[in-house]
């Protein structure tokens, strides 16, 4: 990588400030709207940026569009998670779930539509919620995180309806078994639990580092993502520039290097309503989205 | 015979006429043809001509015809003719004698006739002449001008108005024009007469007064002397009761000659000085001594300056013409022509103005101002001097130096570029490229400066007329002079801290104290500056210079921050007396290069003390696998966290960024290791928390300090691994709430201080 020494610009305060900001970002969550035509991005300030995907696709963009249309702080905390229903923005991160409306907020009208906090045992330190499911058939809200628990939320009503526990460390993530509503979750213990969301109780347990051939001394236990779709590829990213295209068979079928130094979220927009903006986003340890216009090249950055 | 021929003739002639024969005869006693003449009448002697030509012809022919015929009667007979023909010849000669006179008569009248007439003429012509004279004399006359014409003669009804009766006589004048011209004219002469008069009067007053003055001078410069004197005498009067009157004033007087911009900077200074004083005591200004301002420089070459300002401006001209000729001419003199032009370009004013700026700790910013003439720009060159001397540590060569210690004073303002974008012209001429390659000479033109002069430079375009404006320079003194200050203490501050630095000692003052956990384990083992070519050679500075936050104006740093090396195993509470007592022996022979670079052969542990090997000339030390004497299991492995830091010239408000780099277990930076990244922002973006008590001097330190506790966290937190047999590296020592948090595995890195446990950010 050449080093291009860029133009000593006299800076103020201010201007430090923020660049020290954007260079110590993380976007943790990504989020495609309804109409697929705007990304929403979560970053470790607690701000979501908004990103106009058409804008930025289209063949007249310019620099401006590649930048978000609406930032504005949603949580106190990092936003490590984002949802959408077919009108609502949900976002959660530091113990508290907030639903914005998407007409709202492209208008660049910022208000939350309302807040809720799973019912937490006391602790010194409120726990952080890692991830969000949501199961269309009864139209509820599944939440994990820092407390080891899944708690099941009505979106009608807005209640905590029950709390799934079994977990010994803190849930990663979170799946949904398509065709029985069934639920997996994976921790930083090393298990992976199914539940069955009918009788709210758990179903099997696998514990991957239990198996030779899955464990992995040099990084611990935990579980980071899991997936239960039945399709043949597998994107995948961490540690390191690129995104892998792997086969279920393990064969590596494409590695496409980002602007990211870790990625840590990946959204493929397949929104039906619009099919131009079919593209793959690529998140992390830096204040730019990548876009893939297919799954072997980088287009551009988005950037906050 | 005679008178007889003359009876005859007059017989003749009395035959012929009837009275004139007898009046002839009576009168005559003497005979006169010409008297005879006018008495005949011309027209009968010419009947009588005419009868004796034909007389003679018939005798003539009766001769003849006598002869012819011949006989004794013919001879007495033509005797008797030839008496009658000479008779009648007789009468022809007395006619031929009196034409002959006649005509002579006739042209004697003619000549009188004709002289006559000359004589005429000529009177005629000196008459016409005289005419023509008179005529020319009476034209001469009618076009005289007389002089008084040219005179300016006040009005008629001015003249009927003022003029006394004796003089405008109105009766006579008013209906003679001459007579009232000369009226006018006497008028004109008296009025001239008392005006003379008049002025005569004023000559002599003039004169007096002129006299007074003299008098009244002589007075004055008597009194001066006198005057000097008293002032004297009054010095040690005014030394004793600190009124410096006379100092200040000798200063204005100096001041007068100062260049406009150091004029305005010198005024508002003062004024700046005098106003600081009134705002913070009620004590007289003159007690002020934070702030204080003096001239340097020769006043006489500044006055020499002055006077001939048009000639140097010729001068210049006029050498540019002359260089032309010259670079033609003689190539070989170009270069130190060149170099006299520049050193005239960058000359700079006599004067100057030194600005002392006191702290509260009673370091001293000596600041000079320069102005340099034919730029129009103004230069500062700055030194600092401390109350108590100070021991210089290496890293600190550059923060107190003239060159950097005002740089970025404001944001971009390096001082290494002219203000003035009329200058890039001029250097163009002279063959300067830039000028900071004389800004050690000259002194920094800092933006700043030029506005406390109140030289305003507009960005785009250069302006030829760029006056100095007080009302600029006082807009800005407030804050630049704190800004001043706040810069020199922070300077100074860092200085302190440096030296602390480089021993390895991280001072936390105990206001401070409570960002901190009691115990730190990770040390500071070195602190160096570097270079910046160095700083962006660094693998693991890429962000920041992609960032544009590491310009060349900044000041940067390498500190190493280690664990896990004997000191540290040595320090920990279990150890006993000889090995602290060691250890400080140990330290003052460590050089700065970590000993853990080369991990060679490792050396069975003796029982009872620390083994280590001194390998060459450096102290290469080679840490015991396990220090049985201490019971504590030693670190097989040093983890060490490199620092780059980048400290720029606004510290303390725009704060020093870290960049890490830690080698342990292979190396991690912010590109392959979330943790680290965290790291970095906890001390980068996070600085709010560390400033401390304001002026937050203490930043930095703090900053480092959080870096030793973020690296204990990191090491005692990085999780085990199972497979491995053995205690684990870095005991867990510091209570956590927990280990891990959200998607990307955050260690708890904040400090909560009353409870003292580490969490989630």
């Amino acid at each position: 990588m050449e080093r291009a020494m860029p133009q000593a610009v006299p800076l103020g305060q201010m201007e430090v400030f923020q660049a020290l900001q954007r260079l110590h970002m993380i976007i943790f969550s990504q989020n495609v709207s309804p109409c697929g035509k705007f990304l929403a991005a979560g970053n470790n300030y607690g701000q979501i940026a908004i990103f106009s995907l058409s804008a930025a696709l289209s063949s007249e963009a310019k620099e401006e569009s590649k930048k978000p249309m609406v930032t504005f702080q949603a949580h106190d905390g990092p936003v490590y998670s984002m949802v959408s229903t077919d009108r609502h923005l949900l976002s959660a991160g530091d113990g508290e779930v907030k639903a914005w409306l998407w007409a709202e907020i492209l208008k660049k009208g910022c208000k939350e539509l309302w807040r809720r906090q799973p019912p937490y045992r006391t602790s010194l330190e409120v726990p952080e919620i890692n991830a969000l499911l949501l199961v269309p058939k009864e139209n509820s809200l599944i939440l994990a995180g820092g407390d080891c628990q899944l708690h099941t939320m009505d979106l009608e009503t807005g209640t905590f309806t029950r709390a799934l526990w079994g977990h010994t460390d803190y849930i990663h993530c979170l799946a949904l078994r398509e065709r029985s509503p069934e639920v997996l979750s994976g921790g930083e213990d090393g298990a992976v639990r199914l539940w069955d969301l009918r009788t709210a109780k758990e179903v099997q347990t696998i514990e991957v580092y239990k198996h030779e051939e899955c464990s992995r001394p040099h990084n611990g236990r935990w579980i980071g993502c899991l997936a239960t779709d039945s399709d043949w590829m597998i994107l995948s990213a961490g540690q390191g520039r690129c995104v892998n295209q792997w086969q279920l068979s393990g064969e590596l079928k494409a590695q496409v290097p980002g602007s990211s130094p870790g990625l840590l979220s990946l959204s493929l927009n397949q929104q039906p309503a619009a099919p131009e903006c079919k593209v793959l986003t690529a998140a992390g340890n830096s204040c730019r989205v990548d876009v893939f216009t297919n799954l072997g090249y980088r287009a551009f950055s988005l950037s906050f | 015979m005679e008178l007889q021929l003359k009876g005859s003739v007059i017989v003749l002639t009395l035959n012929s006429t009837n009275n004139g024969v007898t009046s002839g005869w009576e009168e005559g006693k003497y005979y006169s043809e010409e008297a005879e003449v006018d008495r005949r009448d011309p027209g009968r002697d010419y009947e009588l001509y005419k009868y004796t030509c034909q007389e003679l012809q018939r005798l003539m022919a009766e001769i003849q015809d006598l002869k012819s015929r011949g006989g004794k009667d013919a001879a007495v007979e033509i005797e008797d003719r030839r008496i009658q023909s000479c008779v009648h010849f007789m009468i022809l000669k007395k006619l031929n004698r009196l034409a002959h006179i006649r005509l002579k008569k006739g042209r004697d009248q003619t000549h009188e006739a004709k002289q006559k007439v000359d004589a005429y003429h000529l009177q005629l012509q000196n008459l016409l002449y005289e005419v023509m004279h008179l005529q020319k004399e009476i034209t001469k006359c009618l076009e005289f001008k007389s002089k008084h014409e040219e005179i300016d003669l006040v009005s008629l009804e001015e003249f009927y108005k003022e003029a006394p009766p004796d003089i405008s006589k109105a009766e006579v004048t008013m209906g003679d024009p001459h007579q009232q011209t000369l009226a006018r004219l006497d008028w004109e002469l008296e009025q001239r007469k008392r005006l003379a008069e008049k002025y005569r009067e004023c000559l002599s007053n003039k004169e007096k007064i002129l006299k007074e003055i003299e008098v009244k001078k002589e007075y004055l410069s008597s009194l001066q002397p006198r005057l000097n004197s008293i002032m004297q005498a009054s010095l040690p009067v005014q030394e004793y009761l600190f009124m410096p009157f006379d100092q200040a004033h000798k200063q204005y007087e100096t001041a007068r000659h100062l260049p406009p911009p150091l004029y305005v900077l010198f005024v508002q200074t003062t004024a700046y000085g005098q106003a600081c004083a009134h705002m913070k005591s009620s004590q007289p200004p003159r007690q002020d001594k934070t702030l204080s301002v003096a001239i340097e420089g020769s006043v006489d070459e500044a006055k020499a300056l002055f006077k001939p300002p048009e000639d140097s401006q010729d001068d210049e001209s006029d050498s540019d013409a002359e260089e032309e000729q010259t670079t033609k001419r003689r190539r070989p003199t170009l270069g130190v022509q060149l170099d006299d032009k520049r050193k005239e370009m960058l000359k700079r004013h006599p004067l100057s103005v030194m600005l002392d700026l006191k702290c509260k700790d009673d370091s001293v910013l000596h600041l000079t101002f320069y102005y340099l003439m034919n730029l129009n720009i103004m230069t500062v060159k700055a030194k600092v001097t401390t109350a108590t001397e100070l021991i210089t540590p290496i890293s600190a060569g550059d923060l107190l130096s003239p060159d950097s210690v005002l740089s970025c004073l404001y944001p971009g303002d390096h001082g290494k570029k002219t203000p003035n974008p009329a200058n890039q012209y001029q250097f163009d001429k002279v063959g300067i490229l830039t000028l900071r390659d004389y800004v050690l000479d000259l002194g920094h033109p800092y933006l700043w400066v030029q506005k406390l002069g109140g030289l305003h430079f507009p960005k785009e375009q250069p302006q030829h007329t760029v006056i100095a404006d007080h009302s600029l320079s006082a807009s800005h003194m407030e804050t630049t002079m704190k800004l001043l200050k706040t810069r020199v203490q922070s300077r100074l501050a860092l200085h302190k801290q440096f030296a602390s630095l480089e021993h390895g000692i991280v001072p936390v003052t105990s206001d401070c104290q409570y960002l901190f956990p009691a115990k730190v384990v990770s040390r500071l083992v070195k602190w160096v500056s570097i270079a910046h070519e160095d700083y962006t050679e660094l693998h693991f500075t890429k962000d920041i210079v992609e960032a544009g936050l590491a310009g060349d104006t900044n000041l940067y740093y390498m500190a190493l921050v280690e664990r896990g090396t004997e000191s540290d195993a040595c320090s920990s509470p279990s150890s006993g007396k000889g090995c602290h007592s060691q250890d400080v022996k140990y330290r003052t022979l460590l050089p700065l290069c970590s000993p853990c670079t080369h991990l060679g052969g490792i050396e069975s542990c003796d029982s009872s003390q620390l083994s280590w090997h001194l390998i060459g000339q450096g102290f290469l030390l080679e840490p015991p696998r396990c220090c049985l004497w201490c019971c504590h299991p030693a670190p097989a492995l040093a983890a060490k966290l490199q620092a780059a830091v980048v400290l720029n010239p606004g510290y303390s408000s725009i704060p020093p960024v870290f960049q890490l780099c830690l080698n342990w277990k292979g190396e991690k930076t912010n590109n392959n290791d979330d943790n680290i990244r965290a790291m970095e922002s906890e001390v980068n973006v996070c600085y709010k928390e560390l400033c401390g008590p304001r002026p937050s001097h203490q930043l930095l330190t703090n900053q480092l300090q959080r870096l030793c506790v973020l690296l204990d966290v990191y090491l005692e937190t990085e999780s085990h691994d199972d497979s491995v047999e053995g205690p684990k590296e870095f005991p867990q020592e510091k209570m956590c709430l927990r280990l891990f948090r959200g998607p990307s595995r955050m260690k708890p890195f904040k400090y909560n201080h009353p409870q003292g446990f580490f969490s989630h950010r």
